[in-house]
Parts: C-alpha cells; structure tokens; sequence
C-alpha cells in the first residue's frame, strides 16, 4: 500500500454531541461549513482569523422554529444565483411529538439588504414547510428561469417515490413548492425512493442528471436545458440499495504517447452499500454500457460517501471513497494502454476512528488551498494538505509562469505586460472550453 | 482550543493491572532503539518491541511491581532494566542478553533457560516504593537511583561496586541520603537549576514542589565509597528540603501533583541552565515555570490530570508538556501556550509518552495508554508539522520568491484576495468553479 502518498494532515477535529448521517454537511458560503447533528443541532465550521493566527471554530448556529424534539435529517445550502444576492440554507427533519411524527422542511433567508450572507440573522428567518413525506436528500441546482435568468432551486427526494421541487417566488419573496414535471421532466415516475441525486450542467445547455434509488434502481438521463426535455435516458438495477450517484468529466491523454490529445468524457460515479463501487465511462456517448468497477472498494462495508476531486494538482481528478468500515479510499485513474482499457486503481487509504458519512473539499483557510472536511460519526475532522510540499509546488509553477511571460517578452517586445497578463486568463479560458468536444 | 485525532496505533494484550509508575520507555537492550517496559501487579515485567502485540519478554519479579525503568544505573555505559515492588525488592535486569539469544535462534527460546530468566541482582531496600528515578541528581556525571515512597519519604542510592570492572553481580545499592517530606510525592525529576547544576525535584500536594539538596557533594568524600558519606536523620530532614509552593488559585492544597523537569527549550545554551519544568494537578492546573521560579505559563482544565510527560512532537528540538486525564482527554501545550488536544477513546489507567520504535525501525514519538480491558494502546504517528493551525499563505510568505514572482505576475500582494486567487489558479484547473 502506497501509503506515503496521503498528502494530508489532519489540522482538526471537533467533536459533536450526537451523531449525523449522509446528508448531514455542506457548505454554506466560501469558507464555512454547516454542519447538522440528529438531536435537532446545526453547527457551523471555519476557520476564524485573531491576532494574525487562524484557528479552527465550531459554534452552533441556533435555526428558529427547529423544536426540540426534532431530528434533523438533511441540511443543505447555496448562494443564490447572480443577480440576486444571498445565502439560502435548508433543513429537513421529522419532529416526534410521540403519537405522529411530523416532517419539515424548513427554508432559511434574509431578504434585510447587508444581511443576506449573515448567517446569524439567516438563522433568524425561517419558512416553515409541513411535508406528506419523510425527506431524505436535499439538493440544490441551477435551472433556466422563464426570464432567461439563471436560478437555484431545491429538489428534496422523499418516501413517497418521488422528488420535490421548491423554487423562490420572487413577488412574494419566499420558497413555494412548485410541480417538478415542468423544469425537470427526467425526474417523474420513479422507480423507487431516490436516496441521492446529482446533476451536471454540459455544453450545448443540456444536463445530465443521474438518481439513485432505495431498490438498487439507478436512472441516467441527458436533458436539454432551455426547453425542458429528456434527449436520452437510461437505467441499472443494482442489487442493494445506492448510497451515492456522482457525475464528473474526466480528461485523460489517449493512447497515442506524449503529443496525444487530451479527452474529456463525462463520467458516472455509483456507490451501493454491498457492491462495488462503479464508474461509468462517457455516459453521454455510451450511457450506462461502459463501466469499471473500483476494485477492493467493497473490502471496508458499505460506501457512503464519494467525492471526485484533484488531490494531487495534476489537473486529473481522483476518486474518493468514505465507507462505514472507516477507510478512506482514494482512486486515481490509469489512462488505456494498448488493447487495455483504463482503470481507477487505489492509490492509498486513511484510517478513522468512526465510520465516514460524507467529504466536501473546499478552501476553508482563505489561502487557496483547499481542506477535505470528512464527517464522520463522531464530529468533523479537517484534513489539510501537507504545507510544505504544496508550498513548494506553488512556487514552482508561479516561477515557471514567470519564465514563460519574461520569455514571451522578450519575442515579443512590442506588446505590453499588461496585454500579456490580460493574456494568460484568456487561453486559459480558452483550453478549457475546446476540450470537452 | 484546537483538537485533533490520532489513527495509526497499534495494540498490545497487557492482562495485568498495574500502578500508574510501572511502565516506561527506554532502551532496554541497548540497540538504540527503545522499547516498552510494563510491570504488573503480580510481578511479571513485560518488555514490547516494535508493533508485536505480544510481550518481547517476560520475566517474574518478586512482590507487586510498582515502578520500572531504564537507565544505566550501574554506570557501565549500558541501560539495565530496573523493576522495583512494593515489598522492597529492587530487581536489576540485563535484557542485552536476551537479544543476542532471541536474534540466535527464535524457536529456541521457549527453552530459555531458569538461569537466563532470573534477575542479574536482587537486593531488598526499604519497602512501600512508589516511584523511581535513574539521573544524576548531584553533578557528578554518574547515575544514582532515587526512590519515593507512599510514606513521604524519598531515598537515593548509588551503586558500588567493590573495584572497578568487576561483574555487575557483585555490587550493591548503597544508601546515599534520607529524605522526609510533608506531602506525598508522586513525582520525581531532575531539572538544572539557576547555576545549571542538577537538582533534585520532587512534586508535592497543591501545585508544589520541594528541591531537595544533595549535602553528601559538600561533605564528600574522604571515605573509599564503602560506607554511605551521608547518616540519615543525623541531621534535621527539613534542612536538605526546600519547598515551593507556586503562586495562584489553588483549590485543594491537598490535592495529588506531578511534575517533570528538563524540558528540552530547544537550543543547546540555552537548555544548560534554568531548566524548564511543568507541573499539573489533579483538578486540572497545568504550569511551565522555569528553575528562577518564573511561571510562563499556567493553563486551567476541567480535567483530572493524572499523568505529565514530555515529548517532542513537532520535530523542532523543544519539547512538549503532554499530560494526560483519567478519562483520556490529553493536551500538548508548546512553550508559547499553544494547546492542542486529543481525546482517547477509553479511561486511562496509566499513561506515558516517549521515544518508541513501533513501525519503521526507528524511533519516533508515540503515546502509550494502557486502558482498563486488557489492551496497551500505542500512538505511533503523533508527530506534528505545527502546533497551530495556519494556511498556505504564511508558509509561502516566508519565502521572498513568492511575493517576487507575483509581482511579476501582476498580482497585487497587498490584496489577499487576488493571491488566495493566484495560488488557486496555479493549483486548481477548474478554480473558476
């Protein structure tokens, strides 16, 4: 086992008073983390900035109109589409008052101008949801409003076979459940109870959009945008129910050597809680017909969680794996060779002291490195990269860009620096939207 | 207050019971490399090497073991093991032996013989033993062994030998001093004093502690070593005891306080005089003081601390104070107040940390918990790259490349946005997201 290549270190860790479960954490703004405990607790991760130290803090944030008998079930948050301002968080739980359990979901927004990303006063205005069903996953995603505008809206899977949609009205300046039918039609008559939900905006204003299901039963389907309407859609019965769908592209260089091209498919992530994990490969092309398993990914129970992401600063992303048993699992994957196909081989594991519920990478520390935040049964550990060895690469990469602009300088002595720094964000831009065709 | 969690361990079957001095880290076998040292209440003494759950030996010792430890107490150039009951038998064992014949052939030592089994010395001194110590308490540059006992008493002895390069065998332990305190004493250190010379430390009840004068090194020593320089109680006991009583809010002035001395500040000038030292008590005071009595800092918890080690665990040469509760809660503090903290998942019946070579064939800094169902846990990866939380930024600002090439970049330095942007941008292709 390689396992001198686990490039973290674990910065913190903050204990809860009770557990959480898959849907228990998200991110909530640009550096902090929500996260939501059984026993009705929400509390909120960042990294707070004192007398030129940074240190980790995890306060709880008090939710109105979450009672104490509550238990929280899903959280989930985003930032509203531009170019409307401010922080919306959701919270899903049932309330058992002994005789009926009652679910809710509870929607989180200020409207107060120089408040809407305030987090305490967000707490603070609450819409208030009685459900008919008990709520699972809580999903945000980007949709096409009738304006031409582009909106965040929430989709809550539930018990009763089906996936909710709740969609802000701007006149009355509050979320209102609205018919999932009309902007997401890949999403009526499911097969079964959707534990996870995941959706990819791709070129040409299509979406793919991948659920996963409590009978094992998991649903691709390639959707245009603009008008709402499923292009192609497929499905796989697995054999134990899914704990988690992603979709992610993935750009490799294909077989032909060093001046190969470089490729981006669009890939499907399955995690089900006896069966291996399982990549399938350019959906988009081949649907559900191509797929590799991750293998040993079934050795630690069930996989619970996944994330795709670039560890490495390679520029090609790496699979991540949490599993009840406590590993985390990172795969990374080995482009074809010849007469062979690729393969996502496991590149290391991490040991935790309580079983893994959910990852989310993001930058918390404010300085452009990312953190994985790994929730775990017991609290929120934080992983850091090693400083050091990130530091140096950093350095290595700014010289490398600085011996570049100087060299093209100097063939060019004509142009300003200006122009050329203006320069480097374009092709960048550039490279990235010729790649995935 | 920052908190962490420790994975890589390994696990050892200790059956026993033991006293919360019984166990210790050192190298036993001289190979440079250090092993654990566990006594139990029956008398077996267990040394572990490596990450093998099972003992490396076992020996059987008259009497309840109630410290052990490691050091060159003959003053020999080798580490001996000493185990020492609460009846009085001190017991010296030379465990180098032991490795030349397990290294010889492994299958053969189930047939080790009676004779390799048995203590090198045994010598019974004054029973009741609490903790020991192997240092050089007087200056001399030879090891003498200190012992405390649960009847506030606290004695050292030397080893003599009746000439020079005879067997280890044919010494003795000599009795140099007596000492009587008020408080009990649950620890025993040795800390350089103002004039960089050893003192002897010893912890008393109530965040306090006593010196306690070595007055053989004045009288010394026109006797061959035959006969102890010092008589006990010749003189008041009180004279050779200074105490100390620290400054503070004390709750209990009875309550049970350890302490260690020669805390390592790192540079070596430094170190050679005014000793660091650090003391907790049970209802949870922690301080680092210094030999001039100067408190740099003192730290309250609400936790039963029960147990103070030292260790280096960032790897910069200074160490650590690491202490440890009953119910597993255990803190590292820098010399600058830095806390981080770590919770064991079980209560603790006795503790230590230390050098220990468990994977890796090296030694590396660990932290030893023995728990109350029959397991020693072993903390092998405790080490740091920093005590406080910090980001790339202050890292990559230490370097004047970072902020050169920027500027060449065009990127305002001043504006922790646009770098926080840039370095994303260099790392991260779809940063944009």
């Amino acid at each position: 086992m390689l396992r001198e290549s686990y490039p973290f270190v674990e910065d913190s860790f903050s204990r809860f008073p009770s557990q959480s479960n898959i849907y228990g954490l998200c991110q909530a703004g640009e550096q902090e983390l929500l996260a939501a405990t059984l026993k009705g607790k929400v509390v909120c991760f960042r990294y707070q900035e004192l007398q030129h130290k940074i240190r980790p803090v995890a306060k709880e944030v008090q939710f109105t109109y979450i009672p104490v008998d509550a238990e929280i079930v899903s959280i989930d948050a985003f930032n509203k589409s531009p170019p409307k301002r401010g922080l919306v968080v959701g919270i899903t739980f049932v309330k058992d008052s002994g005789d009926k359990a009652t679910p809710f979901l509870n929607i989180y927004c200020d409207y107060e101008p120089g408040s809407e990303f305030n987090l305490e006063s967000i707490a603070q205005s609450c819409l208030n949801l009685e459900l008919q069903f008990t709520p699972f996953h809580l999903y945000h995603t980007e949709v096409q409003s009738d304006d031409g505008g582009r909106e965040t809206v929430f989709l809550l899977s539930g018990h009763d076979q089906r996936i909710h949609l709740y969609k802000e009205n701007a006149s009355l300046h509050q979320f209102e459940e609205q018919p999932v039918e009309r902007l997401f039609p890949e999403l009526q008559q499911l097969p079964s109870n959707v534990l996870w939900l995941d959706m990819l905006s791709i070129d040409g204003g299509q979406r793919l959009s991948a659920f996963g299901c409590q009978n094992g039963c998991v649903g691709l389907a390639q959707v245009n945008q603009t008008e709402p309407e499923v292009l192609q859609s497929w499905m796989f019965q697995f054999d134990s129910p899914i704990s988690s769908v992603l979709l992610f592209p993935l750009s490799y260089q294909t077989e032909s050597g060093e001046n190969g091209v470089e490729m981006v498919g669009y890939n499907l992530l399955v995690t089900s809680s006896i069966e291996m994990a399982v990549v399938y490969r350019d959906v988009q092309e081949r649907g559900l017909s191509h797929s590799v398993c991750l293998s040993e990914s079934d050795q630690w129970d069930a996989v619970l969680c996944a994330l795709v992401i670039d560890l490495d600063f390679d520029g090609q992303k790496e699979v991540l794996l949490g599993t009840y048993g406590q590993e985390l699992l990172c795969y990374k994957f080995q482009p074809a060779g010849r007469g062979r196909d690729g393969q996502f081989k496991l590149q290391w594991r991490r040991s935790f002291k309580s079983p893994l519920l959910s990852i989310i990478y993001l930058d918390l520390t404010g300085d452009g490195l990312r953190e994985l935040a790994v929730l775990t049964l017991k609290g929120l550990h934080i992983l850091q990269h090693t400083l050091p060895r990130t530091a140096d690469l950093v350095l290595e990469r700014l010289s490398l860009k600085v011996s570049a602009l100087t060299a093209g300088s100097e063939l060019d002595s004509a142009k300003e620096q200006d122009t050329e720094e203006k320069d480097a964000p374009a092709r960048k831009g550039g490279c990235t939207a010729q790649t995935p065709t | 207050m920052r908190s962490l969690n420790y994975v890589q361990r390994v696990s050892l079957d200790f059956a026993g019971t033991l006293f919360p001095h019984a166990i210790c880290l050192g190298d036993a076998d001289n190979d440079s490399l250090n092993e654990l040292v566990v006594g139990d209440t029956k008398g077996k003494l267990f040394v572990y090497k490596n990450d093998d759950s099972k003992p490396w030996v076992t020996r059987t010792c008259v009497g309840m073991l109630t410290c052990v430890a490691v050091g060159d107490v003959c003053n020999k150039g080798k580490n001996f093991v000493v185990a020492v009951g609460a009846e009085g038998w001190f017991h010296l064992f030379d465990l180098t032996a032991a490795a030349a014949s397990k290294s010889d052939s492994s299958s053969q030592h189930e047939f080790m013989s009676f004779e390799d089994q048995k203590p090198l010395f045994t010598q019974h001194i004054p029973a009741n033993t609490k903790v020991i110590l192997i240092s050089d308490i007087d200056g001399d540059g030879r090891s003498e062994l200190v012992v405390g006992y649960t009847d506030r008493v606290v004695r050292a002895f030397r080893w003599e030998e009746p000439s020079e390069g005879s067997e280890p065998g044919s010494g003795q332990l000599v009795l140099l001093k007596k000492w009587l305190l008020e408080g009990q004493v649950d620890s025993l250190s040795v800390n350089p004093g103002p004039e960089g010379l050893p003192e002897l430390m010893v912890s008393q009840p109530g965040c306090g502690y006593a010196i306690l004068l070595c007055s053989w090194t004045q009288q010394d020593s026109s006797s061959s070593g035959e006969e102890a320089p010092a008589t006990p109680g010749s003189e008041g006991p009180s004279r050779d005891v200074v105490l100390h009583v620290t400054t503070g809010r004390i709750h209990n002035k009875n309550v049970s306080t350890h302490l260690i001395g020669s805390i390592s500040k790192g540079s070596k000038e430094e170190s050679s005089k005014c000793g660091l030292f650090a003391l907790c008590t049970l209802d949870g005071t922690l301080k680092l003081m210094d030999s001039s009595e100067q408190l740099l800092w003192s730290v309250q918890v609400d936790h039963q601390l029960f147990a103070l080690q030292k260790l280096d665990v960032t790897g910069d040469g200074r160490e650590e104070v690491v202490a440890c509760a009953w119910d597993g809660q255990t803190y590292i503090i820098d010399h600058n107040r830095t806390v981080v903290r770590f919770q064991f998942d079980e209560n603790v019946n006795a503790f230590c940390a230390g050098q220990y070579t468990c994977k890796e064939g090296k030694n590396s800094p660990c932290l030893v918990y023995v728990s109350f169902n029959h397991k020693i846990y072993i903390y092998w990866k405790v080490e740091l790259e920093r005590m406080e939380s910090t980001n790339m930024l202050r890292v990559l600002e230490e370097n004047p490349d970072f902020k050169s090439h920027l500027k060449v970049l065009g990127v305002d330095t001043e504006d922790p946005a646009a770098v926080r942007a840039a370095v994303a941008n260099v790392l991260y292709k779809d940063s944009q997201t």
